[in-house]
């Protein structure tokens, strides 16, 4: 891979995908999961909560969880009640969607709002770093219930400014002001060997494979072993075990904790690693 | 007299590291496409390899193969490389600093200061007692040797920490005279209170008198996350907390530069997680696309790069073909979180045609015809961002299917990535070629 030996400042985008010399690929953001529920290398969803100055957000919704001290009144009534007022809209952008769809009860629909991910939902409000826009929230006890409020939004990246607000100066890198040291990965599992054994999460597959050593079998339909599965050999039919925590067949939560370097393998082109023997040191 | 520091920067601004208890920290590899819809192949790389006591370069070669183990098979961790980079007064340019630039300035190695300030506040945001946060400080440090990371909490057990890796300024020579830092993580532990003997944990740090021990996260309280419950527990019906911790950590890797005049400063961020066990993949919905997002927008004001879309329908691809697809259509995944929001219970796919193998087969005739008008369709068929709580049959098969986003619901992939699609689709079908009635 050659690298560059230099770069335009202003060539924001080179710098965020700048590798680094000697950096292998897994070390580089487009290696990691964003679709965060809650994420393995790190929760992207933990940077959106403090993208409004002055106010809290949840991390997986749109619920206000706290206020700066030193907030006016008005700011202050978000949470005078406790919890309960959600962000419905900024700057007249949604940040909820209607929920639709057949519900369990017979001739009955879903109805509601979800909240919106984050990422996308306030991707129209980011541009306006540094201005004020104006926020809409409703309490969830009671629906008539509004505050609006305007609120500034904070640079998402570390910028320089000037006397005047504006920017003379943008890096690549996530402003302090949206995490602190430990709040990226402050809402993954504890320890994170739990999300491999409990989360039903397959489809980050680049980091936690589900399906490997896959074939065509009987009737042309797949099959293949559950990457949890302790005993697999290479050649033996593949049948997989559907995920069950108490299935001792699957790699334990103890086996995870003391022993996830031995118990999990490496996946390359689909099969397994070949299996690991006891060293002779 | 020499040019002045303009401003400097660190990159990558993001770096990712990756647990492994190995003390030979993994090589450096790319990845080749050799086939349209195959595997990429894994290749060796130009790798730095450093004197651990010193920070000398000893030497910077392609392995002869890439080895994810060490011969005591054990992982060998990710540990990233930081260069400082600069820009010189009246120049436009950024480029790697080093020591012959530093010299010139009138400048010695040990004006450049770092810092390493990471944290771990998993236990934090559960109990919200303040006292469970645990950070490791390095304070300023100019020498070579490895700064050991050591997590402090107020709430451990009196002189406990637990180790968050390494941080290592790296020596420059006149081969490699850049300024590069290096942070290495932890071995992927297991920490926690004293207990009865035989707990699965590598040392007893927490002190079983506070909260994390014994938590157990509040259902009524609506400033939980979520997911809930996401911790190590006694498997009881109250969900309570063993109190064990990990060596996961996020943070900043800081640097000084102490000018004759001006002192200048940057700073990037790093995070230590698990490895990519299928390193050959790529997931379909990075960090990078969101960051991109951030930075560039949600709209497409430039060509589109067809890499960037077949890099996109690739990652789909890999994504699917190590997915039990039969089994995550019904009762798992998707399926079952619908069933929470009170959805009625039913396969998402028609079983019949969901199976591995097939959905494979559909991703890589998308893949191989990105010039035809399949792209038209596939593009017609992705769920919009705010389509995620649209439940209905068609609406749950959107793709990309049977994933999960960041608030919970069906996934959606970045607005921009939609926006890439649709501008490559909307391309094809301008310069379509005539057909004849």
């Amino acid at each position: 891979m050659k690298k560059p030996e230099k770069i335009q400042p202003r060539n924001l985008s080179a710098q965020l995908q700048y590798r680094g010399r000697g950096n292998s690929p897994g070390s580089h953001p487009s290696s990691a999961v964003s679709n965060s529920f809650p994420g393995l290398e790190m929760d992207f969803r933990n940077i959106w909560k403090n993208i409004f100055e002055g106010i809290v957000l949840l991390e997986y919704s749109n619920l206000v969880t706290g206020v700066d001290e030193n907030v006016d009144k008005k700011i202050k009534a978000l949470i005078s009640e406790g919890p309960v007022y959600e962000l419905i809209t900024a700057d007249e952008k949604k940040m909820t969607a209607p929920l639709t769809g057949p519900a369990h009860r017979h001739n009955h629909g879903l109805s509601g709002e979800v909240a919106l991910e984050w990422s996308n939902a306030l991707a129209e409000i980011l541009p306006k770093a540094g201005q004020v826009v104006r926020c809409k929230f409703q309490n969830n006890t009671n629906r008539r219930k509004h505050i609006t409020v305007d609120l500034k939004v904070r640079h998402f990246f570390d910028v320089d400014l000037n006397r005047n607000g504006k920017i003379t100066s943008q890096r690549v890198v996530i402003s302090r002001a949206m995490a602190g040291p430990g709040d990226l990965t402050q809402s993954l599992c504890s320890p994170w060997q739990n999300d491999y054994r409990e989360c039903g999460c397959f489809y980050w597959a680049a980091s936690r494979p589900d399906y490997v050593n896959v074939e065509p079998g009987p009737k042309g339909k797949s099959r293949g072993n559950n990457w949890m599965e302790k005993d697999r050999k290479p050649g033996a039919e593949a049948n997989y075990i559907v995920d069950n925590f108490a299935d001792t067949r699957l790699v334990t939560y103890d086996e995870l904790f003391t022993g996830w370097e031995q118990a999990l393998r490496f996946i390359i082109a689909g099969k397994d690693e070949p299996p690991l023997k006891p060293s002779k040191k | 007299m020499s040019k002045q520091i303009s401003e400097i920067r660190i990159l990558p601004a993001f770096a990712i590291a990756r647990l492994g208890s190995s003390p030979d920290p993994m090589d450096n590899y790319d990845c080749e496409i050799p086939d349209h819809v195959g595997f990429r192949k894994i290749i060796p790389a130009e790798t730095f390899y450093i004197d651990p006591k010193t920070g000398r370069i000893i030497d910077y070669k392609k392995p002869d193969d890439v080895r994810f183990r060490d011969s005591k098979k054990r992982i060998r961790p990710v540990a990233p490389f930081l260069e400082v980079w600069v820009r010189f007064e009246k120049e436009n340019e950024l480029q790697p600093l080093t020591m012959h630039h530093l010299k010139k300035l009138g400048l010695k190695l040990s004006d450049i200061h770092w810092r390493v300030r990471v944290g771990n506040n998993k236990a934090f945001r559960r109990t919200k007692d303040l006292n469970d946060k645990i950070l490791s400080d390095t304070s300023g440090f100019e020498n070579f040797k490895r700064k050991v990371l050591l997590g402090k909490c107020k709430n451990f057990l009196s002189g406990k920490t637990i180790p968050y890796g390494f941080g290592q300024f790296i020596k420059p020579n006149l081969k490699f005279p850049e300024i590069r830092f290096r942070f290495t993580p932890a071995g992927g532990f297991v920490y926690g209170p004293p207990s009865v003997s035989g707990a699965p944990i590598k040392a007893a740090v927490y002190d079983p008198k506070h909260k994390w021990k014994g938590h157990m996260d509040d259902l009524n309280d609506p400033t939980v996350t979520e997911p809930v419950q996401i911790y190590a527990n006694d498997r009881s019906s109250k969900v309570r907390s063993l109190g064990y911790l990990d060596d996961e950590c996020d943070g900043f890797i800081e640097v000084e530069i102490l000018g004759k005049t001006k002192t200048h400063s940057a700073y990037a961020r790093v995070v230590a997680g698990p490895p990519t066990f299928a390193p050959d993949g790529v997931p379909v919905r990075t960090v990078h696309d969101d960051l991109e997002q951030a930075l560039l927008g949600h709209l497409i004001n430039e060509k589109v790069d067809p890499k960037e879309i077949s890099d996109i329908l690739r990652r789909a691809l890999e994504t699917v073909r190590l997915i039990n697809t039969s089994v995550m259509n019904h009762a798992l995944g998707m399926a079952w979180a619908d069933s929470t929001q009170g959805r009625a219970s039913t396969p998402i796919m028609n079983p019949n045609v969901v199976d591995n193998l097939a959905i494979l087969a559909r991703h890589e005739s998308v893949l191989l015809s990105l010039k035809s008008g399949s792209l038209a369709w596939f593009a017609r068929i992705l769920r919009g961002y705010d389509q995620v709580g649209d439940l209905t049959d068609e609406g749950r098969r959107r793709m990309p299917a049977l994933m999960r986003g960041a608030d919970g619901n069906h996934l959606a992939l970045t607005r921009r990535m939609v926006e890439k699609i649709q501008h490559a689709a909307d391309l094809f079908l301008q310069h379509k070629p005539a057909t004849k009635d």
